[in-house]
């Protein structure tokens, strides 16, 4: 990849038998935004963990900026900007007292600091509140200044660790706005996420990620493709499974069929034509359907196509 | 380094002051016993001297002179005052009983009717039986406070009989060797008898009139520079000060740990920031702000109490330059073991509590069984302790304080080592 800012390679964090990450391997361009998408238990903020020099990896490699993570530690942390999952701020003190405290840890000082810390409340929409407590805020403007304080050294790469969990939809959407202004402003992003429709909106390249692995890597829009017209989720008594699947899979409007702990997963060209299709043969068969479900193509859905499991389970 | 080890120390700082809950446990608690205990403990230093005499109820029920004169002599020796009436009336044992159960008096000296009797009749007659003298004394007096008046009065009255007795006595015995000089020699053996004792009592050696030659003073070892005796403020202040210090330890403790909860942990080792800087960063406000405690101590000590600070400044410092670091390292220790506020807590307070004892805080050492004497060496407490008490109370210079010194700093090194083998940063 050309103008490649972050390299993975064969990414291992074990446990004991616990195999939190396994061999985890992607390329990030500098100006992208790079979505890890997965459920919960993932290995999503492992992964950023490691990537960021909090967790020393089992085995595999990170170079930012062709610069090997291990050898040049200090050197590669300040191209690094970190926006952690929970909020990591000192509550007591006010917005600006945390953003000067973390500017001085990055070697920011002086006016260059002051002047960095107006800039990025302005940009998050607090200088206002600056001098206020923390702990006075509310829980979205509590995660603003939690990404403020990701942003005040300039970094090449910023990471977003899962920033809108708790937070309200107003906030939410200035936290994407934010995102996408800086993202045009040329800042790389690693954006993760357990929300499909936020991956959908930012990214662009998603890596899905289940049980530690990458499962899927490309654009939102190729990994939905894959999906054609949409999936039916259909769900029947054990007796007629094997035969409307194979009844199923004849259908012109359907792509494929699996199975998994009673239900079918049905891919489809077409989605209308498919649902008819599946009903006609259950009618035939008098097939007792238990559920149904018709999802549009998306990020969910690529990944329930993968996993046999919604992303939120 | 430099500037992120002071970046966060001013952080750590700001955040304490802001913290009303630490401000009074760090710094109002030890004043408040400084102030509380020297103010309440001062008459327990200065009781028993001309500024703040003992005041002893008197019940006279001799129907003699004797105890009488025994009563003089008691009353004027300076750290004494007696009361021997009661609007206008002549104590009673009754009243003397009821004021000491009120409270209002600690003890009674009660002389019975047959005092001079019987002390005149046992200096002849062996079987004679005792004068009795009754001490009346609320039970919760301690023998510390009771122990010395009954001392000095049992000296006094056992002086008074004496003197009476020994007219007697003298008598007694020329009698005794005029049965066995021949009658002519008789009466010039009780002549002489008699003018013995006529001059005896002329030169006012049986009137205890005179001086037993006898004079007692206080001094302490000659190389002690020591002036004046310390009084509770110098023997006081130290050891709450100390203990004062070491409430750092739960507050490093705490601190660590509500980083690493609260998630700024996260976000500063994700920085271009060493552990070691990080460490030294939250350690250094902290290892201030024991400076500042010691020293608003003393000066509390000093301007409210006119405390003595001793003759050596330097010394002082060192003392407490170490102390500050054991406490530290200390609250460092802590940090390395407690997952949990509870853990942190208690493990704190079984220190603060447990070493402080030990280390003589609250009673001190000389008077712990020797095991216990022995097991003080564990303490910083004791060592930092002796080192103050060297230069305040004993006026002892810089070279004294070393060895409480360096054992202070091997504390703290001790206590850093297993702190950073333990500390886990994840």
């Amino acid at each position: 990849m050309k103008n490649t800012i972050l390299s993975v390679q064969d990414l291992y964090k074990s446990y004991g038998d616990n195999h939190a990450v396994r061999g985890v391997s992607f390329e990030i361009a500098r100006g992208e935004v790079f979505g890890l998408l997965g459920p919960n238990g993932a290995g999503k903020t492992t992964s950023i963990s490691m990537l960021t020099g909090l967790l020393e990896p089992t085995s595999g490699s990170v170079q930012v900026d062709n610069m090997p993570f291990g050898k040049n530690g200090y050197a590669v942390k300040a191209k690094l900007g970190l926006v952690p999952q929970e909020l990591a701020l000192y509550p007591t003190l006010s917005a600006r007292d945390n953003l000067i405290f973390f500017g001085r840890i990055y070697g920011l000082r002086g006016k260059q600091l002051k002047m960095r810390a107006d800039e990025v409340l302005a940009m998050v929409g607090l200088a206002d509140r600056a001098d206020e407590a923390i702990e006075t805020y509310s829980g979205g403007m509590k995660r603003r200044i939690n990404i403020a304080a990701g942003l005040l050294h300039e970094p090449e790469i910023l990471f977003l660790d899962e920033p809108t969990v708790g937070v309200d939809p107003q906030s939410r959407n200035a936290i994407f706005e934010s995102v996408e202004a800086l993202n045009r402003n040329g800042l790389t992003i690693l954006y993760t996420t357990h929300y499909m429709e936020e991956a959908q909106r930012l990214c662009d390249r998603v890596a899905i990620m289940d049980r530690g692995e990458i499962i899927a890597l490309d654009s939102p829009k190729a990994l939905m493709s894959g999906l054609g017209g949409g999936i039916i989720r259909l769900g029947l008594h054990n007796g007629h499974i094997d035969t409307v699947s194979q009844r199923g899979s004849e259908h012109p409007a359907i792509k494929s069929i699996t199975r998994t702990d009673g239900m079918m997963i049905v891919e489809t060209h077409q989605a209308q034509a498919a649902l008819m299709g599946l009903l006609e043969i259950t009618n035939q068969l008098d097939a007792h359907i238990t559920s149904l479900e018709v999802l549009e193509p998306n990020l969910e859905t690529v990944f329930l196509t993968l996993t046999g499991k919604n992303l939120r389970d | 380094m430099l500037h992120q080890i002071f970046a966060i120390t001013i952080k750590d700082l700001k955040i304490l002051f802001k913290d009303r809950g630490g401000m009074i446990v760090l710094f109002a608690m030890p004043a408040m016993f400084i102030l509380v205990m020297s103010t309440a403990l001062q008459s327990s230093f200065s009781v028993g001297g001309s500024d703040n005499p003992i005041e002893l109820l008197v019940v006279n029920q001799d129907r003699g002179g004797l105890a009488e004169k025994a009563i003089t002599e008691i009353g004027d020796l300076d750290g004494i005052t007696l009361i021997s009436t009661v609007d206008g009336t002549a104590l009673s044992v009754e009243t003397a009983d009821r004021m000491i159960s009120n409270g209002d008096y600690s003890v009674a000296l009660v002389f019975p009717a047959d005092f001079e009797e019987r002390i005149l009749a046992a200096a002849t007659d062996p079987q004679a039986g005792e004068a009795t003298i009754t001490f009346i004394a609320d039970p919760t007096t301690s023998t510390q406070f009771l122990g010395p008046i009954q001392g000095t009065v049992q000296g006094f009255i056992q002086q008074a009989a004496a003197y009476a007795q020994a007219p007697r006595q003298i008598e007694a015995g020329f009698a005794s060797l005029s049965e066995e000089v021949p009658p002519a020699q008789v009466q010039f053996v009780n002549q002489i008898g008699e003018a013995f004792v006529d001059a005896m009592t002329e030169a006012g050696g049986l009137e205890n009139e005179g001086s037993l030659g006898v004079r007692f003073e206080q001094v302490a070892p000659s190389d002690f520079a020591v002036t004046e005796f310390p009084d509770s403020v110098e023997q006081n202040v130290p050891g709450y000060t100390i203990f004062g210090v070491f409430f750092i330890v739960q507050v490093i403790a705490t601190s660590l740990l509500s980083e690493k909860q609260n998630g700024t942990f996260r976000r500063l080792l994700a920085a271009p920031l060493s552990q070691p800087a990080l460490l030294l960063g939250k350690l250094l406000p902290y290892y201030l702000v024991n400076l500042l405690q010691v020293a608003l101590m003393f000066t509390i000590g000093a301007l409210v109490f006119d405390m003595n600070l001793g003759n050596a400044p330097l010394a002082l410092v060192l003392v407490t330059l170490a102390t500050a670091a054991a406490a530290t390292g200390m609250g460092l220790l802590v940090a390395s073991f407690g997952k949990t506020p509870e853990q942190i807590g208690g493990l704190s307070t079984l220190l603060a509590l447990t070493l402080a004892a030990v280390g003589g805080m609250m009673v001190p050492t000389f008077v712990m069984p020797e095991f216990m004497q022995a097991i003080s060496k564990i303490s910083p407490h004791a060592w930092a302790l002796a080192g103050y008490q060297d230069v305040i109370v004993r006026g002892l210079g810089l070279q004294s304080v070393l060895p409480e010194a360096g054992v202070l700093m091997a504390f703290a090194v001790v206590f850093f080592g297993i702190a950073v083998w333990r500390f886990r940063f994840d």
